[in-house]
């Protein structure tokens, strides 16, 4: 365990004392996923959610008969 | 009373119209069933003075208060294959091994003149033209003694006063849901046309129609928890590829058309033999689906709809919005799930995925328990560290899984990589994952604290020994079509 694992899990409890071969991730690796995440995907998807509850507002006066 | 009628080919179907009452519209049934029964079918058993709850539902709460005399009771027809002979006199079905392998299901006519075929349970091999793969339950059919399965997807004709399509297509799903789930109840045609409003609209009145807000109601009554996506535009490719991805997941789908002011449930998917050339980027499952397979109360069940625009009578590009019916735990929707998958294309470089415009998307939910089992099954594909990992990580009840694979891969039904994504995350959530995975490596995320350093709750695995594991694609959740 790392230091910082022990400090956030000192008994060693959490799922990764239980899982053998696990190795720390590179930070720098995830640079571009964050980025992408935070500054264009997850804006699009609050944007695109919101799209929908407004569309969906419209649909629901729909009429369906045949 | 039971009448056995042997068949040559479906064309004998024809013959219902001499053994059946007029009232029951035995000639427009043989027709349409003669169009869409195969000729796998060799024995029809008619079952006179049956009991149909859904029928009573309305008879006691419509039919018996009108001028017009309508019976209360039913005929039911059951499909049989070549193997099963009937013998009048001991009112006994004979197979030479077990009857309910040879069973096809059965269909219900009620005695209302027009728009007779009620309750229907067939098997979608027996339905020409059908091909693909279905949402499905099984379903128990109790007759002269015998305990029958016969697994399919309910369906109806709109009676036309007392409902419409839109709660055909309801009752359609509900059916289902209530063989398939034990949370949810029955729920009969009559409860239908009253959960869809307020308060009790009075006979007539369900015959107006429905608007989706209604169908939205009514499957929030039933105890779902309902999701409604509207199509933005001609050119919403997301929404299509929902369509896809929640019927993968085994939800069928309430499909609204506005032009044809019509309702129908999606119920299933036919894939491409082989693949449509690549225009560019990542593809996803959506692009691989030649046609939807639809119960339409205006026809028999299974019909198979082009999904792009053909010859057909609609396609799946006339649908404009959906309604599904979901457990209550997704919180993180499929728009989401649409748009993060492309974006794990950046992670790579720690987990090794094929080139992006050489993928294909393919997104759907599942259950831990679910994931679990399936992995299990096939422990010689894994790196049992990696079994391990799934056994041990403590998943919400739903997740969703998001599969990537190379256009050969696709066609030998494998994948290179799975990712699991917690279905209960927020929607601003970075890393909503449980797991991703290729054949060497993985990313395995601890979702029991919050941590707002990244790595803090992630950990990565070199897996061994998968390199040439066949890595199958997770298919389990929908029941292939074996036509007959």
């Amino acid at each position: 365990m790392t230091d910082n694992e022990k400090k956030e899990d000192p008994k060693g409890t959490g799922v990764f004392s239980q899982i053998e071969g696990l190795t720390p991730v590179d930070p720098a690796a995830l640079e571009d996923f964050k980025r992408a995440m935070t500054e264009k995907v997850i804006p699009e998807i609050v944007k695109v959610v919101e799209q929908r509850r407004v569309l969906a507002a419209d649909s629901r006066r729909r009429h369906l008969k045949y | 009373m039971y009448t056995w009628l042997t068949l040559n080919t479906s064309a004998d179907l024809a013959q219902l119209e001499g053994h059946i009452s007029g009232e029951y519209d035995p000639k427009g049934v043989a027709e349409r069933l003669v169009d869409g029964i195969s000729d796998a079918v060799k024995g029809v058993l008619i079952e006179e003075n049956y009991i149909d709850k859904d029928y009573r539902s309305t008879y006691y709460n419509f039919y018996a208060k009108k001028g017009q005399r309508y019976r209360p009771d039913c005929v039911r027809l059951h499909f049989f294959d070549q193997t099963v002979s009937f013998d009048a006199h001991s009112l006994r079905l004979s197979c030479s091994d077990r009857l309910a392998d040879h069973y096809y299901g059965y269909i219900v006519l009620r005695p209302t003149g027009i728009a007779t075929i009620g309750r229907s349970i067939v098997s979608p091999d027996v339905r020409r033209g059908a091909r693909g793969y279905i949402v499905s339950a099984e379903h128990k059919v109790h007759l002269l003694g015998y305990k029958l399965l016969v697994e399919g997807f309910p369906s109806m004709d709109q009676h036309n006063d007392i409902s419409v399509c839109a709660h055909a297509a309801c009752w359609s799903i509900l059916r289902h849901y209530s063989e398939r789930y034990s949370i949810y109840r029955e729920f009969y045609t009559y409860d239908i046309t009253l959960m869809a409003q307020e308060f009790d609209p009075g006979g007539l009145v369900p015959s107006k129609g429905l608007q989706l807000s209604h169908a939205e109601r009514v499957f929030q009554e039933a105890g779902a928890f309902p999701v409604h996506i509207t199509r933005d535009g001609p050119d919403d490719a997301s929404f299509f590829r929902q369509i896809s991805a929640y019927v993968e997941s085994c939800f069928p789908l309430f499909a609204a058309m506005y032009r044809e002011g019509h309702a129908v449930a999606v119920i299933g998917v036919e894939r491409h033999q082989v693949a449509p050339p690549a225009s560019g980027g990542v593809r996803f499952a959506w692009d691989m689906v030649a046609s939807l397979i639809v119960v339409d109360d205006n026809e028999l069940p299974y019909l198979s709809i082009p999904a792009r625009s053909g010859s057909s009578i609609y396609s799946a590009e006339d649908i404009d919005a959906f309604i599904v019916p979901l457990p209550e735990k997704i919180f993180y929707p499929a728009d989401a799930v649409e748009r993060l998958a492309p974006t794990m294309f950046k992670l790579g470089s720690l987990v090794g995925l094929p080139a992006e415009n050489e993928t294909i998307i393919r997104y759907f939910i599942t259950t831990g328990s679910s994931l679990r089992g399936f992995m299990r099954e096939r422990e010689s594909e894994y790196d049992q560290k990696l079994l391990e990992t799934v056994m041990l990580l403590p998943f919400a009840q739903f997740v969703w899984v998001v599969e990537f694979a190379t256009e050969a891969q696709w066609a030998t039904g494998q994948v290179a990589a799975r990712a699991v994504i917690d279905a209960t995350a927020s929607l601003r959530e970075v890393m909503p994952f449980w797991l991703f995975h290729s054949r060497t490596h993985a990313l395995v995320f601890d979702r029991q604290t919050i941590s707002l350093e990244l790595t803090a709750g992630m950990r990565g695995m070199k897996l061994a020994g998968m390199e040439n594991t066949a890595f199958t694609r997770m298919e389990q959740n929908l029941r292939p079509i074996r036509t007959k």
